[in-house]
């Protein structure tokens, strides 16, 4: 299995350019911006192709290796004191690392010996294994208090949790979300936040198999392979027409085509297209879930989404992209954001079949083994 | 020369991110391209910008407001640094209104400094092309408004040049509405320098400012948007054309627009109250004919002033509010689900019991609204208005 990732570089996160090796500030945008996927670095442990796991922040990327002897790996460098780590999160200023008995997290903007946060755990071993930000009785997140408790009933099986909601998978495939909802981001069809989970009746009778969350949106897979989406579409993450999205375009055509910057004066063609898009529907909220379509009609297997853009794996091994671009997130080979889901050509051009896919805020990381020849 | 500004946050902000603020702050002084210039003051605005829109407003912490405020300081470098042209000062003009609107005052509002210097450049570079501008002075289609007749009985009671004790005693104190007379005639807007779509223009006309698209905040269609003044004029003002409605509404135009503040006077009659004269709240309101203000309340005095053009205006007492059917969400427990010049009298049959006074406001004349006390606005015509809100 190899990681392949695109989009934002500045730190190095998707592959270290000879500048930054030197320690120059990095000035050229293709080492910041990387719009065609590329493979990721190798790590020190050597251990990538035996197969690990991604983490990833705005500035990180993490490998996790869950085999043998399990470690984190950050910048290319093993963490010490991962040894033997379950499981591993990453945000911008912390590193979560869960073990059998303890949870730790080391504040990354220090060099300290010792986590900035710990609490001691039991794990019962026939339980089901460690889930960052799921832990036994609770979660960890992002921001103090870490531990949080969820009810048992909630029989939480997976958690997605971004700066301002959460989404919850229960072993039953019930969906809870809960946090902050100005952006329609709970799918409850409001607007008003909710201090406790809340169950997603939209979504009740259809089991769920995997929840994500973006910076502003939700998604979730059920068990029939469909995507379902909900919260805010300013970037087209959603997958649905984007008005803001069709402006900014509009916006940088005319740019590009030498116009003064007024913003409010249209062209006669410019109108015209308004006036033909006035039959489309466009949508800003979604405030309940929606179904999204992918053509071809395709299964999804697994979804990740940044701050503002969502990729999604099929059951046939294609990853299709939507929402911002502007870091070449999407994997394109263009700076250009999409309110329309598009599949990836890179991976099926050379032969390859997308497994996995994880998002970090602004860039987009696939695992990938080689397509079997028919 | 490197460290010649120091670029101190508090812990909130990551050390990545400071980070990318100290690799703008260094290509300040260093030899790279202008597109990578510009490629890391993105990436500073862009991340900020995640940050105020991550939960309420009033909970974005203030260190992202100045990260944002920096990224427009690195961004207006950028475009300026090698003879921008004429498009690259609009866009810093555009770049240092974001930074004033949405970010944190940095380096002693030095964005607010460099807009006042890159105004200045547009001005001069525009004055020629003003002589020919001349003729859009009679696009403005004379509007006929429909005009409300305003009964005598409840009618707004009108006071000319109250002194402060009897404004104090007769209306303060009691709450009651008044329009007082006189108070604003040495108000340069309305004397040496007339404000007028030109003079706005000239003024402030390419500056960027919000502006409320849709007929009222409570529709479903409503949203708001940023536009030059030009732009707000030409789009909703002059080619209106079946445009929805657009208002420059509730905007503090007079903090980001310094030479506006210097034609209008703070009403001495604000002195009365408790607070100081640093926390009263001065809004632009600014718009074509058939803008709405749904009825609704605030909590503090409120001088209107009128500037520009007039608007049909009806007030309901707070003692009235059973009849009023406010909203039951948080968000919009203040407004009235009522439409006051359109009534829905089945669903809301006390509203037509609820006594109420009304006036057509005109430019010279300032209403006092007492605190909590129901306001319903629509502009007759062009208006221009200036809000005093004050406690």
């Amino acid at each position: 299995m190899r990681w392949f990732g695109f989009g934002f570089n500045a730190f190095g996160q998707i592959h270290v350019g000879e500048k930054l090796i030197k320690g120059e500030c990095s000035d050229a945008a293709e080492e910041v911006k990387v719009f065609s996927p590329a493979e990721l670095d190798c790590c020190s442990c050597c251990r990538v192709k035996t197969g690990c796991h991604i983490r990833a922040s705005w500035s990180r990327r993490a490998y996790l290796h869950l085999d043998g002897d399990s470690c984190v790996c950050l910048c290319g460098v093993s963490v010490k004191d991962s040894r033997g780590c379950q499981d591993a999160s990453v945000s911008e200023s912390h590193l979560t690392l869960a073990f059998s008995d303890r949870i730790e997290s080391w504040d990354l903007q220090k060099e300290e010996k010792t986590p900035s946060w710990s609490m001691g755990i039991t794990t019962e071993s026939s339980g089901p294994s460690l889930n960052l930000p799921l832990v036994p009785g609770g979660y960890i997140a992002t921001k103090p208090p870490f531990y949080r408790s969820l009810s048992p009933h909630l029989k939480a099986k997976s958690l997605a949790l971004s700066a301002e909601h959460a989404v919850l998978l229960s072993a039953s495939g019930a969906v809870y979300t809960w946090g902050l909802g100005s952006h329609g981001q709970l799918g409850h069809g409001g607007l008003t936040p909710e201090e406790e989970p809340r169950a997603v009746e939209a979504l009740w009778g259809m089991p769920m198999s995997c929840v994500a969350t973006g910076g502003w949106h939700s998604v979730c897979i059920s068990d029939g392979g469909d995507l379902y989406v909900w919260g805010w579409n300013e970037s087209g993450q959603l997958g649905l027409p984007s008005r803001g999205l069709r402006k900014a375009l509009q916006q940088q055509r005319s740019q590009q085509a030498g116009a003064t910057c007024q913003d409010a004066r249209t062209s006669p063609a410019e109108e015209s297209q308004e006036g033909e898009k006035n039959e489309e529907v466009f949508i800003s909220i979604q405030a309940f879930p929606a179904l999204l379509d992918i053509t071809p009609s395709c299964e999804i297997r697994t979804v990740s989404c940044g701050s503002r853009h969502t990729a999604a794996v099929t059951t046939t091994g294609d990853l299709y992209t939507w929402g911002w671009g502007d870091y070449g997130q999407l994997g394109h080979q263009t700076l250009i954001s999409s309110d329309e889901p598009q599949r990836v050509e890179f991976f099926s051009e050379q032969h390859m079949r997308v497994v996995d896919v994880v998002c970090g805020a602004w860039n987009t990381f696939a695992a990938v083994v080689k397509e079997e020849v028919a | 020369m490197r460290n010649s500004f120091h670029l101190q946050f508090n812990d909130k902000v990551e050390s990545s991110v400071l980070e990318m603020l100290k690799r703008s702050r260094h290509q300040l002084y260093s030899d790279t391209t202008s597109a990578s210039r510009m490629l890391n003051a993105q990436i500073i605005l862009d991340f900020s910008w995640e940050k105020l829109n991550t939960g309420t407003w009033r909970h974005v912490d203030k260190e992202w407001r100045r990260v944002y405020s920096y990224g427009c300081l690195f961004k207006v470098a950028a475009l300026c640094r090698e003879e921008p042209s004429a498009d690259e000062v609009l866009q810093a003009l555009k770049t240092c209104d974001m930074g004033l609107l949405m970010g944190a005052a940095i380096m002693d509002n030095i964005l607010q400094v460099i807009v006042q210097i890159l105004q200045s450049e547009v001005r001069e570079s525009t004055k020629e092309e003003d002589e020919s501008e001349h003729a859009q002075v009679k696009r403005i289609k004379i509007e006929c408004p429909h005009v409300p007749v305003i009964k005598e009985e409840l009618a707004v009671p009108r006071i000319k040049c109250p002194s402060l004790e009897s404004f104090n005693t007769n209306y303060l104190l009691p709450l009651k509405p008044v329009i007082l007379e006189g108070i604003i005639d040495h108000w340069p807007a309305l004397n040496e320098h007339p404000w007028s779509i030109e003079y706005l223009r000239s003024m402030a006309g390419c500056r960027t400012v919000p502006v409320e698209v849709g007929t009222r905040y409570t529709d479903e269609e409503w949203s708001q948007t940023l536009l030059t003044v030009n732009g707000f004029i030409d789009r909703y003002i002059l080619n209106k054309d079946g445009a929805a409605v657009g208002y420059l509404a509730q905007h503090q135009l007079f903090d980001q627009i310094p030479e506006l503040k210097e034609d209008i006077r703070l009403p001495d009659y604000c002195c009365l109250g408790d607070g100081d004269e640093d926390d009263i709240t001065v809004n632009a309101w600014f718009g074509p004919g058939g803008t709405v203000s749904p009825l609704h309340q605030d909590p503090q005095q409120n001088f209107l002033a009128q500037v520009m053009g007039s608007k049909y205006i009806r007030l309901y007492s707070p003692e009235d509010t059973d009849k009023l059917y406010p909203h039951q969400s948080q968000l919009l427990h203040n407004t009235s689900q009522v439409e006051v010049e359109n009534p829905d009298t089945e669903r809301f049959p006390e509203f037509a019991k609820a006594p109420y006074l009304e006036c057509v406001l005109q430019p010279g004349e300032v209403l006092f609204i007492p605190v909590q006390h129901w306001h319903y606005i629509r502009s007759l015509e062009l208006s221009f208005s200036v809000s005093f809100w004050w406690s």
